[in-house]
């Protein structure tokens, strides 16, 4: 019964994503003209290009367009829901056993770049390899998402073109988690430690030269799948490392497109007011600004010590002031309308930091006179944070609130190379620090920065009861149920004070106005495709 | 003059040695290794993972062990895989070194080309209203940080004619004249700051060498004073001249690197400050022992020129 | 020294013929007081908390509420720029003068002495010469984290060799001039020849090189700042000040960049002058 239902969700999906497909094609005004090489912003070296070994939108921006995963959001829609996932190497999907198997039909007559056949072989490899099956030959030295995978059981691959999830529980974010930028499908007959310095994918296009701290050329792949795609004969990935100067690059059209989560509010607006035809969108990119407090450090072992500096801090503030605007408040999950997930805003206001700031603060100066703390007896932090501008504005304005109500912060300016180190050692009091989730879904997030021992877990907050809630909401098949579960745990650890939210960035997307079907999604990593962006030039 | 040529390369070798040792051990005294790095984009650090890591970059043995490994391959011309790239780290530097050198012989020579003229220029005019213009222009060239500059010339270039010089090298042999266009830039930007220098230097010994014996009996002897200027003061008055150009070639590194930076030319100077926060040890360590052999041998030829152009210094 | 004590009383000059006779030099010294003034009296003088956030007072152009404006963060720019002051002065004079004595002392040493001892300071001095100055501040600053200390350790320890090889430059050709051989048949003894003879000889070039470095000092201090190291908050240093808000913003609300730049041009630009104006006020040879 409810596999036949996960089934008509599935074509229904598929349907949908077909319907949407060829109503934008033939709505967008004038037809997509073929040629022509996009030049592309690029901030940095991506660590690798290896999309499954990092985290970094550094590596997903160029490398995108070199793979395929099964299933991806659609390229043209802004929202990453259920229903926004369109078939990539796979044809059709449908789930059954009860929500407890996912099965895919792939696509037939797809070829690597290196000019092997593409099998389920390869979709077994890939996803064995990120959730850490022992066996393998090959290995990823470091793997971040292994966590998004830990419930499935087995990959069975009956027939070249049919592959089978089997997972120990329901889990409908599966699929999401699957249509994610993060979830490319590997090559299995080529080592994973290669990939990171060179590209076998399917994707619409192939890596033609990286010349490294300089560029990363993309060509156009001759032999895509989808006949007529991709539109662009090549993405030039144009590297610069200096803020202003990549600005003024896009300014004087040497570039074509900025890069996610590299376009603030105040660099936009200077931009359109220099260049009015530049088009400027803006999309929220699931990174949240927030603060640590160290579960084990005290004085923050005392609940109190830790909900007053969760009050001192004034959310609106903070979005005003750091992000100048280009920001919203919110919490554990993305905010509305720009996340599926976000907290609505009646029971938002409820939270600690998000009432009337002088309010918050006397009631912050209260709590921690209720623990002992005050005039004569005040605490002494110091804030450690990231030796980035952005990084210290946050702690900045941070320790300025905290001295608002009697705690007096110092600040600490932590080299790069020992960052996560330091955190994940517990090795600081308060930190100010980002938060990037890779697909806007519970799971993906709860799994990997609030459940007991993960190791992206740094506040090291442990409460066995959210973990069971955050293990059912995983389970629940309906919407409506798994809806209202997400925000009770959203309320639940902004209370606990787990890693108070402090906001959530929105970038100002600035692209030239010849620059077609480029659109910034909801999260940034799952958007660089390219195979539907083309030039009106 | 030959045992002295000698005594100054030994002394060379030993500063190369020294300078190895002192790069190797600094290198290891900074907190965070290249493991760490690899994990900071994954966000989160599996000792295991990192410990094994470390094991396949040979980082987990003695730094003694690692210094005479380094210096063996060194001697055999190996420099090593990039722990960030893993590619052979002189496949990396090798490219990037012409951007370099080119970038800083620009500069220099914009330097030279001002600083000098307007050194003689304002010595030989002191205290009249060309010699404070000319002290002031050069003094504003001190007085602007170099990134500061950089980025003035980028703003004003985007904003008065919505063009910069190109973002993607242009090589010489494709393009000559955008190639130029693209390195006259920041050339400008870095040797307007030694052209400053250099411009003081050379009014301030001119003007200590106008005031000797000699360029005052040359004067007496009813010699015409361009002639005395050009014949007998300005040889001596450049000798400190000359010193100062072989350290601003070291001190140019700094400029370079911001200016590099701001313009995004791939050369090794902003490459050699990624390296240092990505502790990529072999490209570090190998790039700061090209720089000091290139430094050392430029010392040693200042001193040697010395020798030639002054014989008042001995050869001891 | 004695030279210069002997010769002060000499060269006093009402303070209308020191200004008519360099006036350069005197606006130098006059820009450097100011912002001395600053400096010390920053805790007097400025009219906000320097690192009090405004969230409803970003970018405010100047005003009578904000004489230079405010910042991305709301903060008061002049209060800023009078506590910046004291980073900024501390880290120049504190360089300028470290790498001044201890290069100067070293530069003669090797110069005057030559033979062994040269042979001992020539390779010290090389070694650190190597070093480009921004690799060694960023290498020392990634051991010793950064912090006011480590950048003022950083900065310095490259001046030791840039002074000490101009002042041994200068110490070469003088020991070869006639008066330095005349002593010496005089019977003059090494330690009072160097005294008497070499090392007033010397103070013109030292004293343009550390005027040069108090300016140098703060730039290279900006240069830490843009490239992300650098004295950190919350002190605000001149260079943090300008090197964060540079691009960003320098269209939007040019006040940020404006005030910082020119704080920092004018204070390296008067030191440059000051430099100048004591080398010519002091050269030993320009009174004969």
């Amino acid at each position: 019964m409810r596999g036949q239902k996960g089934g008509q969700w599935g074509v229904l999906t598929l349907f949908l994503g077909i319907v949407v497909t060829v109503a934008v094609s033939t709505a967008a005004a004038p037809s997509p003209k073929r040629g022509g090489i996009l030049n592309a912003m690029h901030r940095e070296d991506p660590p690798s290009l290896s999309i499954h070994e990092e985290a970094t939108i550094s590596t997903n921006w160029p490398m995108m367009p070199c793979y395929n995963n099964l299933v991806l959001f659609n390229p043209l829609f802004g929202q990453e829901t259920v229903s926004t996932i369109v078939g990539e190497l796979a044809e059709k999907w449908t789930w059954q056993d009860g929500g407890k198997a996912l099965a895919f039909t792939l696509r037939q007559g797809v070829k690597w770049h290196d000019g092997r056949p593409f099998t389920s072989r390869d979709v077994k490899y890939t996803f064995d390899m990120v959730r850490g099956v022992p066996e393998l030959a090959s290995h990823l030295r470091l793997n971040p998402r292994k966590g998004w995978y830990a419930n499935i059981q087995s990959i069975d691959a009956p027939d070249p073109f049919t592959v089978i999830f089997r997972l120990t529980q329901p889990q409908p974010s599966l699929l999401l988690m699957l249509a994610s930028g993060y979830s490319p499908i590997y090559p299995a007959h080529i080592d994973a430690a290669e990939l990171r310095s060179r590209c076998v994918g399917t994707g619409p296009f192939r890596l033609k030269e990286y010349r490294r701290g300089e560029l990363i050329e993309m060509e156009r792949n001759p032999d895509y799948f989808i006949r007529d795609r991709p539109y662009l004969d090549g993405i030039r990935f144009i590297i610069i490392r200096e803020r202003g100067t990549r600005i003024a690059a896009l300014q004087a059209g040497q570039l074509d497109v900025t890069m996610p989560q590299e376009g603030s509010k105040t660099a936009a607006e200077q931009l359109k007011r220099a260049v009015p035809s530049l088009v400027v969108v803006e999309a929220a990119h699931n990174v949240n600004d927030n603060i640590l407090v160290n579960f084990k450090q005290p004085p923050f072992t005392d609940a109190r010590v830790r909900r007053a500096v969760s009050m001192a801090i004034d959310r609106q503030g903070f979005v005003q002031a750091v992000r100048q605007g280009g920001a919203v408040v919110g919490a554990s999950m993305q905010p509305r309308p720009w996340g599926n997930w976000g907290l609505p805003n009646d029971q938002l206001a409820q939270l600690p930091g998000f009432g009337d700031p002088t309010r918050q603060r006397a009631e912050a100066r209260q709590l921690l006179a209720e623990a002992g703390f005050g005039p004569g007896k005040s605490i002494r932090v110091t804030v450690s944070t990231r030796a980035i501008a952005l990084f210290v504005d946050l702690a900045t304005y941070v320790i300025d609130q905290l001295k608002q109500v009697g705690i007096e912060g110092t600040l600490e300016q932590v080299d790069s190379a020992q960052w996560y180190a330091k955190l994940t050692r517990g090795d600081y009091a308060l930190a100010g620090n980002l938060t990037g989730i890779g697909v806007d879904d519970p799971d993906a997030n709860f799994y990997e920065n609030y459940v007991c021992g993960s190791p992206r877990n740094y506040s090291q907050y442990c409460n066995p009861e959210i973990d069971r809630m955050i293990a059912q909401q995983s389970q629940t098949l309906d919407p409506v149920q798994r809806r209202r579960l997400v925000y009770e745990i959203q309320k639940r650890l902004e209370i606990d004070g787990a890693r108070p939210i402090l906001g959530w960035s929105v970038d100002s997307y600035v692209m030239w106005p010849y620059v077609k079907n480029l659109v910034p999604h909801e999260s940034i990593y799952s958007y660089a495709r390219f195979q539907e962006v083309w030039l009106n030039r | 003059m030959w045992p002295f040529v000698a005594r100054r390369l030994t002394l060379a070798a030993l500063t190369l040695v020294g300078m190895s040792l002192v790069i190797f051990v600094l290198l290891r005294l900074a907190p965070g290794s290249i493991v760490d790095l690899i994990f900071q984009s994954a966000g989160y650090v599996d000792p295991a993972a990192k410990q094994r890591i470390a094991h396949e970059l040979q980082i987990d043995r003695p730094v003694a062990i690692q210094y005479l490994l380094w210096v063996r391959d060194l001697a055999h011309g190996d420099l090593g895989i990039s722990y960030r790239y893993g590619l052979p780290a002189w496949q990396i530097i090798r490219g990037r070194i012409p951007t370099t050198v080119e970038l800083a012989t620009l500069a220099m020579l914009v330097a030279v080309l001002i600083g000098v003229p307007t050194g003689i220029l304002s010595a030989t005019h002191q205290d009249t209203a060309v010699d404070y213009g000319l002290r002031v222009f050069s003094l504003a060239g001190l007085s602007m940080p170099a990134f500061w500059l950089g980025m003035v010339i980028l703003l004003f270039l985007v904003r008065e004619f919505h063009w910069i010089p190109s973002m993607t090298y242009i090589s010489p042999y494709v393009d000559l004249r955008a190639h130029l266009v693209q390195f006259s830039f920041p050339a400008l930007a870095v040797g307007y700051r030694s052209a400053a220098l250099i411009s003081r230097m050379t009014r301030s010994s001119m003007l200590e060498v106008l005031r000797e014996d000699y360029v005052r009996t040359a004067r007496a002897k009813g010699l015409p004073r361009r002639i005395v200027v050009n014949r007998h003061a300005l040889r001596n008055a450049l000798l400190p001249v000359v010193t100062v150009i072989g350290t601003e070639f070291a001190f140019l590194i700094g400029g370079l690197v911001v200016t590099e930076t701001v313009f995004n030319l791939p050369g090794v100077a902003r490459y050699l400050v990624e390296a240092i926060t990505w502790r990529d040890y072999p490209i570090v360590q190998n790039l700061v022992m090209f720089i000091a052999i290139v430094v050392v041998c430029s010392n040693l030829a200042v001193d040697l020129l010395y020798a030639r152009l002054d014989p008042r210094v001995r050869y001891e | 020294m004695r030279a210069l004590l002997r010769a002060a009383p000499r060269r006093l000059h009402p303070a209308g013929r020191l200004v008519r006779r360099y006036p350069l030099g005197t606006a130098g010294a006059a820009i450097i007081l100011v912002a001395v003034i600053a400096a010390a009296g920053a805790d007097v003088l400025a009219t906000h908390d320097p690192t009090r956030i405004d969230a409803a007072h970003t970018f405010l152009a100047p005003s009578a509420g904000h004489w230079l404006g405010t910042d991305y963060l709301g903060r008061d720019i002049y209060s800023r720029l009078m506590h910046g002051a004291r980073v900024s002065l501390a880290v120049g004079i504190t360089c300028s003068l470290l790498g001044g004595l201890v290069g100067g002392g070293l530069g003669l040493a090797s110069g005057y002495a030559g033979g062994a001892v040269a042979f001992v300071i020539q390779p010290v001095l090389d070694i650190m010469q190597g070093f480009p100055l921004l690799v060694l501040a960023l290498v020392m600053t990634a051991a010793l984290s950064p912090s006011l200390a480590t950048t003022i350790i950083a900065i310095s320890v490259p001046f030791v060799p840039r002074v000490a090889r101009v002042v041994r430059a200068a110490v070469l050709s003088i020991r070869e001039t006639s008066y330095v051989e005349a002593a010496t048949a005089l019977g003059m003894s090494r330690l009072r020849i160097a005294v008497r003879h070499i090392f007033p000889n010397t103070i013109s070039p030292l004293i343009v090189m550390t005027t040069a470095q108090l300016g140098s000092a703060i730039l290279v201090e900006a240069s830490l700042s843009f490239l992300g190291l650098g004295v950190p908050e919350p002190y605000p240093s001149w260079g943090r000040m300008l090197s964060v808000s540079a691009a960003e913003f320098a269209q939007k609300a040019p006040w940020l960049v404006i005030f910082p730049g020119v704080a920092i041009s004018l204070v390296v630009f008067a030191s440059n002058l000051l430099g100048d104006a004591l080398r010519d006020f002091l050269d030993p040879r320009l009174r004969i």
